[in-house]
């Protein structure tokens, strides 16, 4: 099979897109699922043809999602409306539109290097009536989690709530 | 210009502190926040006003009852809209900022009247991107198609909107340029976009002009 031509090829376009919350890396596929289930949701089988999405990169929390050139919006705005991955609560974060997938991996590298490094802490806290340990922690932010279960309650704190249990 | 996400709903509620979601409120493009049963603060660099919203099932008495006292304490209030004639009565009650729920109701629940209503008495009515996000086919084509309606009485009457997330997590918190994109689907170009989102910010610190009284 001959591959074609560069000029009778389609023109596409990589949104770089971050997932929340932090810690969660669903699987490629799975994402490709949820992306693909919300653009024809929201725009049909017809136009979801037309955007013809698919996760072409997954980084860690960072995923890099195709499309069409000239569809960008229609994927953008299906993105926001993705609220679960593989039964996992998530959020998309689009962080940026480019037209190779080189400079979004750059992209993603500046962005892993400017997440500052906090220490989890190891203390138990109760939240709720419920033994919460912390499972993510970046400056203010802290993500605790339900102390010994699969799929356990998520709680998102800061480090003055924290203080304030 | 204060750009504001008109509902929110923190722990307990919710699952995120008031604090976290002033944090990521910030991070998303806003300027302030409408906290639901949350007394007001300011965190992160984000303005945190109180709401009280008030669900469908009070009776009028009830309802007045709250207004009333949320007119004492400040708080933004939220009512949620029901039938017609619920919702005339709460479209003409002093103290009322919001009329939310909109694509809850049916159709005739929010006519060219309750319209022209909330125009002449300056009650907002919410765009909640909630449903837009988390429902799929048939209630988010009826969400849809609640919302196209309101936006032809709303080119007619330019009544004042406001637009919320009423989100209980961070996770479902959305930025401002998110927030245009979906409200694009319904209608809404950027300047009533911008609109809607700096109204609460305008109720909160109005800028009226100055009158002489003789």
């Amino acid at each position: 099979m001959t591959s074609r031509p560069p000029t009778l090829r389609e023109k596409r376009r990589y949104v770089l897109v971050r997932i929340d919350p932090a810690g969660i890396v669903p699987d490629a596929k799975e994402l490709y699922y949820a992306v693909n289930d919300a653009v024809a949701s929201l725009w049909g089988d017809a136009a979801a043809a037309r955007v013809h999405a698919a996760v072409v990169a997954a980084e860690g929390e960072f995923a890099v999602v195709r499309c069409r050139r000239g569809t960008e919006r229609e994927l953008a705005i299906a993105l926001i409306t993705v609220t679960s991955c593989n039964g996992e609560r998530i959020a998309l974060r689009t962080l940026a539109t480019s037209g190779t997938i080189e400079s979004l991996k750059e992209l993603i590298g500046s962005h892993q290097e400017n997440i500052p490094a906090t220490p989890l802490q190891s203390e138990e806290y109760t939240v709720d009536g419920r033994t919460v340990v912390v499972s993510h922690c970046s400056g203010q932010k802290v993500d605790v989690i339900e102390k010994g279960f699969k799929n356990a309650t998520r709680f998102f704190l800061t480090t003055e709530d924290l203080e304030d249990i | 210009m204060k750009i504001t996400d008109a509902c929110v709903h923190p722990r307990p509620s919710g699952d995120s502190s008031v604090r976290r979601m002033a944090l990521e409120a910030h991070e998303l493009g806003f300027d302030s926040l409408i906290a639901i049963d949350t007394p007001a603060c300011e965190y992160g660099g984000v303005e945190v006003f109180s709401g009280v919203e008030i669900p469908l099932a009070p009776t009028q008495q009830e309802v007045t009852s709250t207004v009333k006292h949320s007119r004492e304490t400040g708080a933004f209030v939220l009512v949620q809209a029901g039938d017609n004639g619920r919702n005339r009565m709460v479209l003409g009650m002093r103290g009322v900022h919001v009329l939310a729920g909109i694509h809850d109701t049916d159709r005739y629940a929010f006519d060219h009247v309750t319209a022209k209503m909330a125009a002449d008495n300056g009650v907002a009515i919410d765009i909640s991107l909630a449903p837009l996000i988390s429902e799929r086919e048939v209630p988010r084509q009826r969400v849809l198609d609640r919302y196209y309606d309101l936006m032809l009485l709303y080119r007619r009457f330019e009544f004042p909107l406001v637009i919320s997330s009423h989100a209980r997590s961070v996770l479902e918190m959305r930025s401002v340029r998110e927030f245009s994109a979906l409200a694009s689907v319904i209608g809404l170009d950027i300047p009533d976009v911008e609109k809607a989102l700096a109204y609460t910010g305008g109720i909160q610190s109005p800028h009226s002009p100055v009158r002489v009284i003789q």
